[in-house]
């Protein structure tokens, strides 16, 4: 009798021009998210590829070692193409010098604004909104419409059980679905290995995982479709309770519990913490001041009682000695302020991260919020892709300025300008320039970080939980319900 | 005849529970975007005065007008912004200035707080765009035809009506059943705002208010768009069907695609290209100077101020030529940009307008100065800020280093200066834009909606003409 039934559900639905009309549309939605992804993505890869160059080149052309700087940038990641996540929020490059800390500036949405009117369209909109829609607009009479048109009468009276009726109705609605979805996903993978764009095996077990949340999510609002007409009497009040259901879960609660979370957990803006480094930053400099100052009348000092000619071999002698003295009171300078910037991103980071927390566990009442979540931690475009690229921005730096200093401490300190006031011989001033250029071949380079599948799923796991319990609770909720329904 | 089809309409509209479960849910949600859009507003401004006080802070104790050698300036949130959020929280909102050089607009809400990005606002420009719409799609689409299922439709014409009556009366009386009574959490949403003290000049309560009608039109098209396809089709349910995906086409879909196709069919110069070419200038032109600064040598060589004192001013005059010819190139890099990105906007947006959601959006958004031309609007201002900035600096000092080499000299320790007073610096004053600098491209967009109003409305009137009555 149950695959009696589920072939009907099947025949039913396939045959309907309601299905035909919607699942045309949702093919054509796929393709042109996966279309729009893989142009967004080449987009994003030839502005990286660019932008790399350049800084290898401006590197190359440098003569000095003295305050060389260089730019990290964000490497586009294929995953992104198909969820965005915060990708074009956050900023994709960093300065690197031994002045400023690493702060990713420059996002796409910053830079070039038009795109950040509407934002993308990406795999994963499609499916948390329209997908969902179109699932619970097929499933919301299918207890409650077969009893206003009264079938449900003819098929009972027949020696059916009702747990094999839902189990039928559960599990046809499913298959009829999810079944046909699987086309134009597999046409859309198609369309992606075509596209060149390599895919590693991490990633592609990435998508497989990305692929199975996205068809719990649709799982899960076939339930909520089935629950609601099976709880209410008719069809009209059961699919505005759908519809409201859905605007409510897809489009408010997630944004609301993020919203919620910024007002209950205010926490002050980059603005207030740089000026705080600035300020720190500026005492510090200030004792350096006084400091070299001091020095610096010691050193006239000792040569008080010299003739001129000793003069000019006692500083000559001396030098050296001086400079290295200058350059380690600098570096101690940048050593604290470094420390005193680090301490303090490090609060505003635990800051924020708490208010992130009671954002995403509000949101997460939402399966729509649960899955996009699930989605970007799969792809590595949710949140934590900032923290993730400044540590390990931070990480090079630290790498680059060690390299730097110990180029300089190499070459003798040569480059930049020397100005030399003396109360006697007057002003002096000299630039001493390399007339060539550097040996850049062993500069450290930046190389992006990886989470590991290890991590990601972690963190999916929850979400995906969320979903799967939904699902389970609203099936179950059908089953009940139905036991007691009445039929006639 | 039509006064009775209006009354017939609004009864029907006003008693059914599908009116009472959508128009509670949408009060509820005008009310807390309302509420929520002030407790964000005073938030903002809390860490924008906080920011603020952070920077003069920094500069306490500081003896010599020479050490401060810039100020940041950030972007006032703005009350109509956390109505209607559009690009505000996109575009950076702190600017370094300095007394010379070119500006950079940094640290960008979402870009900092991503998790605010990942979900975004519930504004009411969300509301109108999407539940609004959706709203009026669920009451319209079963209009004709549903009325046709019902077996009305036959009794209302067993009267002496001429159709294009019906049509006209259809569609008046639902949007004054739907549309009016929103006004009532709109108006309690103002009230709100007044209550919590936001405070709002005259000019932004009547950007307000055009931006509500800007919404009720939207409604009203889709209204339209609703009764049009009831006219065309036969059984409801097909007509919610087609509907749907015109909404999901129109409101979700046409606008992203649109800028994102079109976007990139336009070459616009990326940044990283123009900074390493402004980047490689300014090297060229430090080379330069170099041999200049070389050759400096200074009148007397007695007094060690007026030796800094010439040697300051001498690095002044020659960073006042490097500026120049600095302004010169990079204007004519920006320009070029500037042009490829005008190019770029005008193809997306236009493409774009085609749906009435993204004419609303765009609508709304210039309304509340929250669109592309608020970054443009900020950076003009910042720069004449920084004029305002280098005279402060100039007079001040003497010279206007901009954020070059400056070279004090301390002779003698025990000549303690008095610190300056950091409320002297000029403070920015953020000029928000007008309703008369806003209303031009406020009004393209506003007559889109109307012309889209009045083709459905048309299409209806020939669709229902030819319309089987029985």
């Amino acid at each position: 009798m149950l695959g009696i039934l589920i072939r009907k559900e099947l025949t039913a639905t396939l045959l309907s021009p309601k299905f035909g009309a919607t699942f045309a549309v949702c093919a054509a939605l796929i393709l042109l998210s996966v279309l729009i992804g893989i142009q967004e993505y080449r987009a994003a890869v030839r502005q990286y590829d660019e932008a790399i160059q350049l800084a290898a080149q401006n590197l190359r052309t440098e003569s000095s070692w003295m305050g060389l700087s260089t730019h990290a940038y964000r490497r586009p990641d294929p995953m992104q193409l198909l969820i965005t996540g915060v990708n074009n929020d956050v900023g994709r490059a960093s300065g690197i010098n031994q002045v400023e800390d690493v702060k990713l500036t420059n996002s796409l949405y910053s830079e070039d604004t038009i795109f950040a009117l509407f934002r993308s369209v990406d795999l994963t909109f499609i499916v948390s909104v329209v997908l969902s829609l179109f699932a619970i607009l097929f499933t919301y009479d299918a207890v409650n419409g077969e009893r206003e048109g009264g079938t449900l009468q003819l098929t009972f009276a027949n020696p059916v059980p009702r747990a094999t009726f839902i189990l039928a109705k559960l599990l046809g609605s499913w298959l009829s679905l999810v079944i046909p979805l699987l086309v134009p996903l597999a046409l859309g993978g198609l369309v992606l290995l075509l596209s060149g764009i390599p895919f590693s095996v991490d990633q592609l077990e990435r998508l497989a995982l990305f692929l199975v949340v996205s068809l719990l999510y649709f799982t899960l609002f076939i339930a909520l479709g089935v629950l609601f007409s099976t709880l209410m009497r008719k069809s009209s009040m059961s699919f505005l309770v759908s519809l409201s259901a859905w605007v409510v879960l897809v489009l408010i609660v997630p944004r609301l519990g993020v919203m919620a979370a910024g007002a209950a957990r205010p926490i002050p803006s980059v603005a207030e913490t740089e000026a705080q480094v600035d300020a720190f930053a500026k005492d510090r400099w200030e004792a350096q001041m006084q400091a070299m100052q001091s020095r610096w009348q010691q050193r006239q000092e000792a040569m008080r009682s010299l003739t001129p000619q000793e003069r000019e071999a006692y500083q000559r002698d001396h030098e050296h000695a001086w400079t290295e003295d200058d350059a380690a009171g600098r570096r101690d300078v940048e050593r604290d302020i470094d420390a005193f910037s680090l301490r303090v991103s490090e609060d505003f980071r635990n800051r924020k991260s708490a208010q992130e927390r009671i954002a995403l566990s509000l949101a997460r009442i939402s399966p729509a919020s649960s899955y996009q979540l699930a989605a970007m931690s799969v792809a590595g475009t949710d949140i934590s892709l900032k923290s993730r690229y400044e540590d390990a921005m931070r990480a090079y730096r630290s790498a680059f300025t060690a390299f730097v200093d110990k180029k300089q401490q190499e070459t003798g300190h040569q480059g930049g300008f020397r100005i030399t006031v003396d109360s006697q011989t007057g002003f002096h001033f000299s630039a001493p320039r390399e007339r060539g250029t550097l040996d850049v071949s062993n500069v450290p380079v930046f190389s992006p970080p990886q989470s590991t599948f290890g991590e990601m799923a972690a963190s999916v796991a929850i979400d995906a939980g969320l979903l799967s319990i939904v699902t389970l609770l609203s099936y179950a909720g059908a089953f009940l319900t139905f036991l007691r329904y009445d039929i006639r | 005849m039509l006064r009775l089809i209006i009354e017939k309409e609004l009864r029907d509209i006003v008693t059914s529970t599908k009116f009472a479960v959508t128009f509670a849910s949408c009060a509820a949600l005008i009310l807390l975007a309302f509420f929520m859009g002030g407790a964000r507003y005073h938030a903002d401004v809390a860490r924008y005065e906080a920011a603020q006080a952070e920077n003069l802070k920094k500069i306490e104790g500081v003896t010599d007008w020479l050490q401060v050698r810039d100020n940041r300036i950030f972007l006032p949130p703005q009350p109509l912004a956390t109505l209607v959020c559009g690009v505000s929280n996109d575009i950076g909102r702190t600017t370094q200035v300095r007394g010379r050089g070119e500006l950079s607009q940094n640290e960008t809400r979402y870009g900092d707080e991503p998790v605010f990005a990942m979900f975004r606002f519930l504004d009411l420009e969300f509301i109108f765009q999407i539940v609004l719409s959706l709203f009026a799609v669920v009451f319209a689409y079963d209009a004709v035809c549903g009325e046709k299922e019902r077996g009305t439709l036959r009794l209302t014409f067993a009267n002496p009506l001429p159709r294009r009556r019906y049509i006209a009366g259809k569609l008046i009386g639902a949007f004054l059943g739907l549309a009016l009574p929103l006004l009532v959490p709109v108006l309690l949403g103002c009230l709100l705002l007044t209550q919590m003290g936001i405070p709002l000049s005259a000019d932004e309560w009547v950007r307000l208010a055009l931006i509500i009608g800007t919404g009720l039109l939207y409604f009203g098209a889709f209204l339209t768009i609703g009764i049009a396809v009831s006219a065309l089709t036969v059984r409801s349910s097909s007509a919610f069907l087609a509907l749907l995906v015109i909404w999901i086409a129109a409101v979700l879909i046409l606008p992203r695609s649109a800028i994102l196709l079109a976007g990139r069919a336009v070459d616009v110069p990326s940044l990283d290209d123009i900074n390493a070419k402004k980047f490689r200038y300014q090297e060229q032109l430090f080379d330069e100077d170099r041999v200049k600064m070389s050759s400096f040598s200074p009148s007397s060589t007695g007094d060690m101020q007026k030796m800094v004192g010439e040697f300051q001013k001498f690095m002044t005059s020659i960073s006042d030529e490097r500026e120049k010819k600095m302004d010169e190139f990079s204007a004519r890099l920006n320009e070029e940009r500037a042009n490829k990105q005008a190019l770029q906007q005008s193809l997306a947006l236009g493409i774009a307008r085609v749906s009435p959601s993204a004419a609303f959006s765009l609508a709304a958004e210039a309304l509340a100065g929250t669109s592309l031309t608020l970054k443009d609007h900020y950076l003009q201002a910042a720069k004449e800020y920084q004029q305002t900035f280098a005279k402060f600096m100039l007079d001040k000092t003497g010279m206007n280093p901009g954020g070059g080499m400056v070279f004090r000299i301390r002779i003698d320790d025990s000549q303690k200066s008095a610190p300056i007073n950091p409320r002297e610096i000029p403070p920015f004053v953020y000029r928000p834009m007008t309703l008369s600098e806003v209303l031009p491209s406020a009004v393209i967009d506003i007559g889109l909606l109307f012309v889209c109003t009045l083709l459905f409305f048309a299409l209806a009137h020939l669709a229902f003409h030819r319309y089987d009555l029985r």
